[in-house]
C-alpha cells in the first residue's frame, strides 16, 4: 500500500517532477537502430517522459533527437524533409540540424543571422547494441555511456525489441521484479516456449510454487533472490537484478539466451516495454532469432508496421479460454510478454496503490519503491546522483544456480552476478 | 465480448472502479530479536500505525526448545509497556509476524518464534538491519540465522525501510 502522494511521486515522470528529474539523470533506450536505418531516412516521432520529440539521422549518419515542433509556427517536423544534413519544415522551409540548431530561415537574409538565434530543444542520441539511447538531463551532468552487457556484446549475440504498453511504467517494472508470478502466469510456457523449454530449472520452478525470497541492496539497485528446494541439501536460486530506475534481468534457464527489460515512460499512462535477449559468449542461433522475431520468449507479435502488440486491449489480447481451460496457458493469453502486459494494463493506466494488499513476498517491490522515492528526493533536494547512473552499476548479471542451504546468495553468487566479457552465464 | 458493458481499462474507465475498503485491519506483530534491534523496534513503534504491536524482547522456558511445536511450548514477549505477553497467543492472533535483528547480533531466538508460527501456520518475515559499522560477514551471519525460518528475508537499508515496509503491509 502506498499513500496517494507517494504513488504520484513514483508514477509522474514529466518535466519538473521529482521522478521525472531522476529519469533524466540516466541514459535511456529511446529507439531501435532499425527505426533510423540509414542517412536521410524518414524521421520518427517519439514521446519520452511526457515530451514530444523527433528523431532523425542526417545525411552524414549523425543522430538527432529534437523538439517535434517547428520554432516558426509550431507544425510537426515529422512532415519535414530530411535532406542535406538537416530537417526542413515543409511549411516555410525552416531547416534544423541534429542539435536542433536552426540553420536556415529562407524568408530572412542569411547575413541577418536570424537563423542562429533559433534553436530547438535537443538531446544527445547515441547508438549502442542496436539501440539508440538518449540522455534528457542537464548537459553538464551527462553520465558516461551505458554499459549494460546486452548492449556491449557483439551485435550477433544480442537481439532487442520494444512494444508499447498502455500502463504507467511503474506497474510494468514491478512485474519484472516480482518473480513469484512466473510459476503461475507463465507456467504453460516454461515447458513449451522454445526460448525457455528444456532447462532443468523449469522442474524446480514447477515443483515449488511458493518460493522464499531474499532481497539485498546492490550498488545500483537491488538483487532479488527467489529460492526453491533442490536436492542434496541445496537451494535452487533465481536471482533478479534490478538497476535503478527501470532495468531488470530475468534469471537464465540452461544455455538459452538471457533476457530482461527496460520500462521507459512515454507519459504517465504509457510506457515502452523494451525486451532484450543476449548470450555473453556465443552468437544467437538462427532458430533463436527466428523465435524472437515470431514473438516467442519475452517478445511479441506486432500489428504489422507498428510496435503495437498484435494481441492488445482492443481485441482482449486474443484470449483463448479453451487453452486456459486445458492448461496450455494459465491466463488464456498467448506468449510470456503479453501475459504480463495484459494483466498490467488491466490494472488501469495507473493502478490505485492505496487499495492494494501487499504480502511478505512483495518485499522486492516495497524495497524498490522505497529506494526510488529516497533517491528522487536526494536528487531533487541535495543534488545527489542516484544509483544506476554510474556505468559500473550496469555490469550486473542475472543468475540461476544451486547453493548449499547455509550459503547466502549474496556470497555464493557473488561472481555469478558480475557481467564479465567472454564468461558464460551461471545457469542450470 | 459484445454482451459486456465495459472494456479493458482506460483512464476514463478507471473512474468507475468501485470505491470501498477491500480489506480489514490486520494484526502484525513486530518482534526484536536482540538488544540492538529492540532500539529499532522502540523507535519505529513511536510512529503512527494501524494496529501493529511491537515487542522488544523474547524469553522462553528451557523446555521450549527449537522445534517444539507442541501446544505446551512456553515463551514470552515483552511489549513496549514492559508487560509480558504469551508468544503463542500473540502469534495465534497475528496475520503475520515480522522479526528484526541488527546485523551481527545473536538472532537465534528466531527459531522459537518460527515454531510458534509453524504451530499456527503464520508467515514469518525477517529483516536484517545493518548498523553503521556492520561488516559483510556479520550480515551473512544474521542471514544464516534467519534463512531457515522466514518466508521473506530482507537486508533492510535502515530504519526508514522498516517503516516503509510496515506501512506497505498496512501494519
Amino acid at each position: 500500500m502506498l499513500k496517494k502522494e507517494q504513488s504520484d511521486l513514483l508514477t509522474q515522470t514529466g518535466p519538473g517532477t521529482p521522478m521525472g528529474e531522476m529519469f533524466r539523470a540516466y541514459w535511456m533506450p529511446a529507439l531501435l537502430s532499425e527505426e533510423l536505418p540509414e542517412p536521410d531516412c524518414p524521421p520518427v516521432r517519439i514521446k519520452l517522459l511526457s515530451e514530444r520529440l523527433l528523431a532523425f539521422r542526417d545525411s552524414e549518419g549523425k543522430l538527432g533527437l529534437i523538439d517535434e515542433f517547428c520554432a516558426h509556427r509550431g507544425v510537426s517536423l515529422w512532415f519535414g524533409r530530411n535532406e542535406e544534413c538537416g530537417l526542413r519544415c515543409p511549411y516555410h522551409g525552416w531547416k534544423f540540424d541534429v542539435t536542433g540548431q536552426c540553420v536556415e530561415v529562407p524568408s530572412e537574409p542569411v547575413e541577418s543571422g536570424y537563423a542562429k538565434k533559433i534553436k530547438l530543444k535537443s538531446y544527445p542520441l547515441i547508438e549502442k547494441g542496436g539501440v539508440l539511447w538518449t540522455y534528457m538531463g542537464p548537459p553538464e551532468k551527462q553520465p558516461p555511456e551505458p554499459e549494460y552487457e546486452f548492449c556491449s556484446v557483439p551485435l550477433n549475440q544480442t537481439f532487442t525489441t520494444k512494444r508499447i504498453q498502455e500502463s504507467n511504467w511503474l506497474q510494468a517494472m514491478e512485474g519484472g521484479i516480482d518473480s513469484s508470478h512466473v510459476s503461475w502466469l507463465h507456467r504453460g510456457d516454461l515447458s513449451s516456449d522454445p526460448l525457455f523449454k528444456g532447462s532443468v530449472s523449469n522442474q524446480y520452478n514447477m515443483k515449488d510454487l511458493a518460493p522464499v525470497f531474499e532481497v539485498v541492496d546492490s550498488e545500483g539497485g537491488l538483487l532479488i533472490g527467489a529460492r526453491r528446494n533442490a536436492e542434496d541439501d541445496q537451494y535452487y536460486w533465481r536471482i533478479t537484478p534490478w538497476v535503478m530506475p527501470c532495468y531488470t534481468g530475468v534469471p537464465p534457464r540452461g544455455d538459452h539466451p538471457m533476457h530482461g527489460h527496460f520500462w521507459v515512460p512515454i507519459d504517465d499512462h504509457n510506457c515502452w516495454a523494451w525486451s532484450y535477449d543476449y548470450h555473453p559468449t556465443r552468437p544467437l542461433t538462427d532458430g533463436e532469432v527466428t523465435a524472437m522475431k515470431n514473438g516467442k520468449g519475452i517478445h511479441v507479435k506486432y500489428v504489422p508496421g507498428t510496435y503495437i502488440p498484435l494481441a492488445n486491449k482492443t481485441n482482449d489480447y486474443l484470449i483463448n479460454r479453451e487453452a486456459q481451460k486445458a492448461g496450455r496457458t494459465f491466463s488464456g493469453v498467448e506468449g510470456i510478454g503479453m501475459q504480463d502486459a495484459s494483466l498490467q494494463e488491466s490494472m488501469g493506466p495507473i493502478v490505485d496503490r492505496t487499495k492494494e494488499n501487499l504480502v511478505g513476498c512483495d518485499n522486492g517491490i516495497i524495497m524498490a519503491r522505497h529506494r526510488l522515492m529516497k533517491a528522487a528526493k536526494a536528487l531533487v533536494e541535495k543534488g545527489i546522483t542516484p544509483p544506476g547512473v554510474d556505468p559500473a552499476h550496469h555490469k550486473v548479471r542475472q543468475a540461476a544456480l544451486l547453493l548449499k542451504r547455509d550459503v547466502p546468495f549474496k556470497d555464493g553468487a557473488k561472481e555469478a552476478l558480475k557481467a564479465k566479457k567472454g564468461v558464460r552465464q551461471t545457469s542450470v | 465480448m459484445l454482451s459486456e458493458s465495459t472494456r479493458m481499462s482506460s483512464a476514463q474507465e478507471a473512474a468507475y472502479r468501485i470505491q470501498y475498503p477491500n480489506s480489514k485491519k490486520r494484526a502484525v506483530k513486530v518482534i526484536a530479536l536482540d538488544k540492538m534491534s529492540a532500539r529499532i523496534v522502540d523507535e519505529v513503534s513511536r510512529m503512527e500505525w494501524n494496529g501493529a504491536t511491537f515487542f522488544t524482547s523474547l524469553s522462553f522456558a528451557a523446555k521450549s526448545k527449537p522445534g517444539d511445536t507442541s501446544e505446551g511450548m512456553q515463551a514470552w514477549l515483552e511489549d513496549l509497556a514492559g508487560k509480558t505477553q504469551d508468544l503463542v497467543t500473540e502469534v495465534e492472533n497475528a496475520d503475520f509476524v515480522v522479526v528484526i535483528t541488527a546485523a551481527g547480533e545473536d538472532a537465534r531466538a528466531v527459531s522459537v518464534i518460527a515454531d510458534a508460527c509453524a504451530l499456527h501456520n503464520k508467515t514469518l518475515v525477517g529483516l536484517v538491519v545493518p548498523q553503521s559499522q556492520t561488516s559483510d560477514e556479520q550480515v551473512t551471519h544474521s542471514l544464516n540465522h534467519l534463512r531457515p525460518f522466514t518466508r521473506m528475508l530482507v537486508v533492510a537499508s535502515g530504519i526508514d525501510y522498516v517503516e516503509a515496509m510496515l506501512h506497505a503491509l498496512r501494519a
